[in-house]
């Protein structure tokens, strides 16, 4: 197990570097950051000397070793935008994307297993055939229009819930949370279920597949024909099969919500780190992309290590296996 | 739903009872751009200079209508017996921290903005001495006559000298972050009471301020929204008060409904096409080699014949451009009445002009655009190109964002160019010295004339003008300038956009040509 941890580690450096190097060479792409820091009216000269500065012309090589060497020292460098630094940046917008991709996810799983789960067992009910019409809907509209329906019916007809930002939130030794004030949670609700709505499907559409085959399978007719009670039928000994796959999945889906609530966020103004992340496009803000996409490499692998774990509890054949 | 409104009203009305009642005025605004800084020298531009003036103030501050008024400055006298001019500060002045406003903080400032640390530097390049005379006098020394001073540096705002110097905030910050950059510490109407940076800013008034306040905010939030929609829809649904800039397709839609209003007006962008004047070649073109035809001054009159401005503005713009002549609008100093004509929409005299210049079928270029910087950038230039198209100029449009655009200007990389110009000193002095005068990176002059256009006699008037006291005289060698420039079509200037503010019908703003907020003219009713 320690074995396995220290591996799986030391393989998650090498991702981040590679993720690094590859958004490195990326960013001369991007465009010029000084004329963007600079106003219409900055001498030539100067936005030479702004360059020299910086460190933009430096040869990449030299660039990219002391953007990688900073970081492994600790020093995230500041902002080309605010001047802040970027590591305080990043942990300032983080809570309210994570906090933003757990309520996604956990609407995902508390409305998808369940409907995934019915569907299966009713394949031929009316309610079913809705559920699937529906989500399929859902799921073919792109996120930024779900968005901005869901802000023009809630928000603006209605006026139920908030229409941008995270509304009241409570800072907790450095994380602000939404999860505290009935403000902070209607303000989610919207961004939450735009970010969750492809999820839902996904997790409610693999559940449904798994268990349709599940269902076929001999130990559950040989269970049937045992009188195993139907709830524990479905949920001890079908669900519990369907389950590796679909963590599987959704852990790897939920690296991919954290990733890619950028336009979720835009869409709502909502004051996470795919914001920030666009904002510093928009800027050409260097050492705030490099840190961002180093950032979500580590989520990534730090969701897939947790994927991994998550097995040996699910599938017993696991757990005999390491321990012998 | 008969119901709801009702309800709805009765709580209004209780609201704004309650409102009158503690006298507080709560304001929130947004716009799509965070202030980088709140440090007033660290960066030169719209969004940080039209927030910063909230909370700080200059020697001298501009009016609803754009014009010089004292500020700190009571008064200002040109010098006697050199160039160069004599402020007269306002005493009785404190900084929110409490500190008294003297020259030392205006010598203080002046060192500080003009350091190379400073973004604003170039507002002090004529500047060769700054003298102390005594506490509330000050003598700023130019190289030249300088009518025009005042009113450049009316964005340059005073820091106080103890704070600055006191939270280690002495010059901007360049590489990391300072004291100044997050705190303030002016003598304006505003004080910031708290700030996250690219999420919300609250501003608070200052209860010793020095002029009379006419607002009646207690309380101003702001938070920047970059995605149009969602600007929108915060404001129909009454989260926000008042929003800048909103998208002209938006318009109706906010026309439409009630309790809201759309204000416009024209802001003093100039958008106008450039040429490579000095491009020997065309980079784009597939079917003339060896020769730029734009350096004809015939062929580039055919390029503004075959502009048919009205129709831009019918289909692109729903009647809300101004046709434009020159380098800066109708209404800015300098500008020339005597050439306000701009070449007349004509396809047959352009096909004339080029068939003269040896071009009887057109010949294909390059046009380049932003789509992402003017309003309706993208879709102007296509409307362009086709305008061309019609009189055989073959325009191969390429569009982007404009965070690499300026980059790809200065590599020379058009044979022509979309530029919007805003006049920063609100004079026809800054287009020149940007814009037409040959690059001359040592001067600092030329700086973003992409295609250096360069005509001997425009660069002998612009100093000339500068430093013309005379009014009639000065303006009689910017209207000889405006004549060359327009027969050579150095340029061609195509209209000034509009500025696009919707706002709750409860609430006063005033909207400066300039697209500053000034949140000292909000009243919340």
């Amino acid at each position: 197990m320690v074995f396995f941890l220290a591996k799986r580690l030391i393989q998650s450096v090498f991702v981040m570097l590679a993720v690094a190097f590859l958004a490195f060479s990326l960013f001369r792409f991007v465009g010029d950051p000084v004329s963007q820091m600079t106003g219409v009216e900055t001498s030539v000269q100067d936005q030479e000397r702004l360059r020299e500065d910086l460190g933009l012309n430096d040869p990449f090589a030299y660039q990219f070793a002391r953007f990688t060497g900073d970081m492994l020292r600790g020093d995230f460098g500041f902002s080309y935008r605010t001047r802040q630094p970027v590591a305080e940046m990043i942990a300032s917008r983080m809570p309210a994307t994570l906090e933003l991709g757990v309520v996604a996810l956990l609407i995902s799983l508390l409305v998808g297993i369940p409907a995934g789960v019915y569907t299966a067992l009713r394949p031929r009910g009316f309610a079913t055939q809705a559920i699937l019409m529906i989500t399929l809907v859902g799921v073919s509209i792109p996120t930024f229009v779900i968005g901005i329906m869901l802000i023009f019916f809630f928000g603006v007809q209605l006026g139920w819930l908030p229409t941008f930002g995270r509304g009241g939130t409570v800072n907790l030794g450095g994380w602000e949370t939404s999860f505290l004030t009935v403000d902070g949670w209607r303000a989610l609700i919207l961004p939450a279920l735009t970010l969750g709505v492809y999820q839902l499907t996904l997790t409610m559409r693999l559940v449904r597949a798994e268990m349709m085959e599940v269902m076929q399978s001999d130990y559950i007719r040989f269970a049937t024909a045992r009188g195993v009670p139907m709830g524990r039928l479905y949920f001890r000994h079908a669900l519990a099969n369907t389950m590796v796959p679909v963590i599987t999945i959704i852990g790897l889906q939920f690296g991919g919500v954290i990733a890619f609530s950028i336009v979720t966020e835009s869409v709502f103004q909502w004051p996470g780190m795919g914001l920030l992340f666009l904002e510093s496009i928009r800027f050409v803000d260097i050492p705030v992309m490099g840190v961002y996409l180093v950032v979500i490499a580590f989520f990534f692998v730090l969701v897939n290590l947790i994927v991994d774990l998550l097995y040996v509890l699910i599938d017993p054949r696991l757990r005999i296996s390491d321990v012998s | 739903m008969r119901h709801y409104i009702r309800k709805s009203f009765v709580l209004g009305g209780a609201l704004s009872l309650a409102a009158i009642s503690v006298q507080a005025e709560s304001f929130n605004w947004a716009s799509t751009t965070d202030p980088q800084t709140m440090d007033p020298h660290a960066v030169n531009s719209t969004p940080v200079l039209s927030f910063l003036n909230n909370i700080y103030e200059g020697l001298v501050r501009r009016g609803q209508d754009m014009s010089i008024e004292p500020s700190l400055a009571t008064s200002w006298e040109p010098l006697e017996g050199e160039n160069g001019w004599r402020f007269h500060l306002r005493e009785g002045v404190t900084f929110q921290d409490g500190a008294a406003f003297t020259s030392a903080d205006v010598m203080f400032s002046y060192e500080r903005a003009s350091n190379e640390a400073a973004d604003v530097r170039s507002w002090f390049s004529p500047v060769t001495d700054v003298r102390v005379i005594d506490d509330f006098t000050i003598d700023f020394v130019t190289n030249s006559p300088n009518p025009l001073f005042p009113s450049s540096i009316a964005n340059f705002m005073i820091l106080d000298f103890d704070w600055a110097t006191a939270n280690n905030a002495a010059l901007p910050a360049t590489d990391s972050e300072n004291f100044a950059t997050l705190n303030v510490n002016g003598t304006g109407p505003f004080t910031v009471a708290s700030r996250d940076p690219g999420v919300k800013t609250v501003l608070t008034p200052n209860a010793t301020w020095w002029d009379t306040p006419t607002h009646n905010v207690t309380e101003a939030t702001f938070t920047p929204i970059g995605n149009a929609a969602t600007g929108l829809a915060a404001l129909l649904s009454g989260d926000i008060d008042f929003i800048e800039p909103i998208p002209l397709q938006d318009v109706a839609q906010v026309e439409s409904r009630d309790g809201f209003r759309v204000i416009e007006g024209e802001e003093t962008r100039v958008i106008m096409f450039g040429f490579g004047h000095e491009h020997d070649t065309l980079l784009y073109s597939n079917d003339v080699a060896d020769v730029n035809p734009f350096q004809d001054p015939r062929v580039r009159l055919a390029a503004a014949h075959a502009i048919d401005i009205a129709s831009i503005d019918r289909v692109l713009f729903r009647g809300k451009i101004e046709a434009a002549s020159q380098l800066v609008p109708a209404g800015i100093s300098g500008f020339s009445e005597a050439h306000q004509d701009r070449p007349a929409y004509d396809p047959d005299r352009a096909k004339e002009l080029l068939a003269e210049a040896g071009y009887p079928d057109g010949f294909s270029f390059g046009l380049k655009c932003t789509n992402d910087r003017y309003i309706n950038d993208e879709a102007l230039c296509r409307a362009a190109a086709s305008m061309f198209a019609a009189v055989g100029l073959d325009a191969q449009l390429s569009t982007g964002p404009v965070r690499d655009y300026w980059d790809q200007l200065r590599a020379d990389d058009f044979d022509m160019y979309l530029l919007g110009w805003s006049p920063g000193t609100f004079d026809m002095e800054h287009p020149v010295r940007f814009l037409l005068h040959t690059q001359d990176d040592d001067a600092r002059l030329g700086s973003w004339n992409f295609g250096n256009y360069s005509n001997a006699r425009v660069d002998e008037l612009l100093p000339l003008f500068q430093q013309e006291l005379d009014p009639a005289a000065r303006q009689g060698m910017i209207d000889e300038l405006v004549a060359i420039t327009q027969d050579e079509v150095a340029y061609i200037p195509l209209y000034t956009q509009p500025l696009i503010w919707a706002v709750k019908d409860n609430i006063d703003v005033t909207q400066r040509a300039d697209n500053f907020f000034m949140l000292r003219w909000v009243t919340v009713n």
